[in-house]
């Protein structure tokens, strides 16, 4: 039964014959091997990858907890006449393995490669992902203070809430909303104003010409507002059927993104004013070029190449098709320092 | 030509090459008509309307016209034309229903006259300043149907309109459907015999993706239906 339960969950996120999970782990073992025969060499303290691994295992198995999306497996499965521990043990096992072999051995083949790393240091780091996951799966049905296996069934909205009325539409009110009713987006947003306040104490070393376009590439870095068609498949759908949606819809799409990451960048030129000082127009005016310029590369993207097939949204928030704009900015950073 | 407002010829669509969902679909829809599509689940009622509504990437027709003149299902000019109620449609969840209306006719450059009346055909007054997320599935589809009746296009799609509709709503909306033909046509896809039997002019029996018997007028009826799908079913 056990069995017969962790494959439910597990073929859903591995595909039927567990081929996304082969081929998730044949990208992992490429990008190992590019990245190790490269020579290119990071010095990272055991702590320091203890805490990323710990951290990042325990929210990739928090969101995968979390997504909605494992509802109407789980739904039936609470239907049946089940043994509680039975079922959360397989749930949580299929959902921890994913998280392991799918996200985290993602983090690990990267830095793994880029490192120079004991047995005990590869063995410690597997440990720490297995205890972030083991500790999440418990904790997280502590948050309704229940233990039981109806804990991890995420409800839907329940309550119908009147919003204030408005006669006429916005798309900007509409994204508004949607960011404020998605607290993840919310604490990555927030995570990345954070990462704007400290990003001077990392890059102010070198001169502000030539490292502050690579900070506004990094925080362009936002990917849940950037991949908003693609983990709303029922939103895509409409605004391909709607006339006129290039307009009525991107562009205001285009605006949010450009208004996210230039929060971001103006939080990071404040915070190198504050530090370092020598903050001038040109350096705002740089600032919102790249903040709508990766605006609008990560509406293209989405408009014309949507991400389809996933399975859960934590396949969206880590799939490498985040790093393209931020790649391709950091290349014009290049450009830019070299003028 | 001139006299459908939309022809179709040889259409084929498919989810996996080689293996075609519709074949050889031809159809011609007459103006101010109602079409009722009819078949057993996996006949490609949905499909055909996702191909109408351009939503459906793997296909091939030999032509297509509308009003006489060739389209394609993306065209601006087509898009125009029609609009689909979708089977189950979570589309635009943070608008309300007012706001969804008025997004949406702001898409086909309309101004939308008064919807009081479809509302409360509907029994949709106390929901819309709720935020469609909000709303049940009964609900949600009350608002797809509003706007689909209120827009008046030329050209209606209903993917299944009576599921997840109360008794009442489906009384009204098998009115609202009968009545379309002053603005246009109604092509739908149902499984419910009556809703077929009660609003259509023409029924199109679908089976693996070919239209296998079309009745008309006094054909129309349970039992020759009945029989066409029981027929198809045996072959």
């Amino acid at each position: 039964m056990m069995k017969m339960s962790f494959e439910v969950t597990a073929k859903k996120l591995f595909g039927v014959k567990y081929e996304r999970l082969i081929r998730t782990l044949f990208l992992e073992l490429v990008a190992f091997w590019g990245l190790h025969i490269s020579g290119f060499r990071v010095e990272i303290a055991p702590f320091i990858l203890y805490l990323m691994v710990v951290v990042f295992s325990a929210g990739v198995m928090w969101q995968a907890l979390s997504a909605g999306d494992n509802r109407a497996n789980l739904e039936n499965m609470l239907m049946l006449p089940f043994e509680g521990r039975t079922l959360v043990f397989s749930y949580a096992a299929a959902l921890g393995a994913y998280t392991l072999l799918t996200k985290t051995a993602g983090l690990l083949a990267v830095v793994w490669a880029v490192g120079h790393w004991s047995w005990t240091e590869i063995l410690g780091s597997l440990l720490c992902a297995l205890a972030a996951i083991v500790i999440v799966s418990c904790l997280y049905p502590l948050r309704l203070g229940r233990t039981d296996a109806y804990a991890f069934y995420v409800r839907p909205a329940s309550h119908r809430r009147t919003v204030k009325v408005y006669r006429r539409c916005s798309v900007r009110r509409y994204l508004f909303r949607y960011l404020m009713a998605h607290k993840n987006y919310l604490v990555n947003t927030a995570a990345m104003w954070g990462v704007a306040c400290v990003l001077p104490l990392l890059l102010g070393q070198m001169e502000a010409r030539f490292v502050l376009p690579i900070g506004f590439a990094i925080l362009s870095l936002n990917t849940p507002i950037c991949i908003l068609l693609s983990c709303d498949p029922a939103l895509e759908r409409a605004v391909r059927f709607l006339p006129g949606q290039g307009r009525a819809f991107c562009v205001p799409y285009c605006l949010f993104i450009f208004g996210c990451n230039l929060a971001a960048d103006i939080v990071f030129l404040c915070s190198w004013q504050i530090q370092l000082g020598g903050i001038g127009p040109l350096h705002t005016l740089a600032a919102a070029a790249f903040a709508l310029l990766s605006a609008v590369g990560s509406v293209l993207l989405e408009w014309y190449f949507p991400l389809r097939g996933w399975k859960i949204e934590s396949d969206l928030w880590h799939h490498p098709r985040k790093y393209i704009v931020p790649a391709v900015m950091l290349l014009l950073a290049g450009l830019v320092s070299m003028i | 030509m001139g006299e459908n407002i939309l022809e179709l010829q040889n259409l084929r669509a498919w989810y996996s090459q080689g293996k075609n969902v519709l074949s050889d679909f031809s159809l011609q829809l007459r103006p101010h008509e109602v079409v009722g599509l009819i078949g057993l689940n996996g006949a490609g009622k949905t499909t055909f309307l996702k191909a109408l509504s351009g939503l459906h990437e793997g296909f091939r027709c030999d032509s297509i016209y509308l009003n006489g003149q060739p389209v394609t299902f993306r065209d601006k000019g087509f898009k125009l034309c029609r609009y689909t109620v979708f089977a189950e449609d979570n589309s635009f969840q943070y608008f309300t229903f007012r706001e969804y209306l008025s997004y949406v006719a702001a898409a086909y450059k309309m101004k939308l006259s008064d919807v009081a009346e479809l509302v409360r055909g509907f029994h949709f007054e106390d929901y819309t300043d709720t935020l469609l997320k909000d709303l049940s599935t009964g609900n949600k589809k009350k608002a797809f149907l509003i706007t689909a009746f209120a827009l008046k296009r030329p050209l209606l799609l209903l993917d299944e309109p009576v599921n997840g509709l109360d008794f009442q709503s489906t009384e009204y909306l098998y009115q609202l459907i009968a009545g379309y033909k002053e603005h246009g046509t109604v092509l739908f896809s149902s499984h419910i015999l009556e809703s077929i039997t009660l609003t259509s002019d023409r029924v199109l029996v679908l089976e693996e993706g070919q239209i296998r018997r079309s009745f008309e007028g006094g054909e129309i009826n349970a039992a020759n239906i009945r029989e066409a799908l029981h027929d198809e079913n045996e072959l």
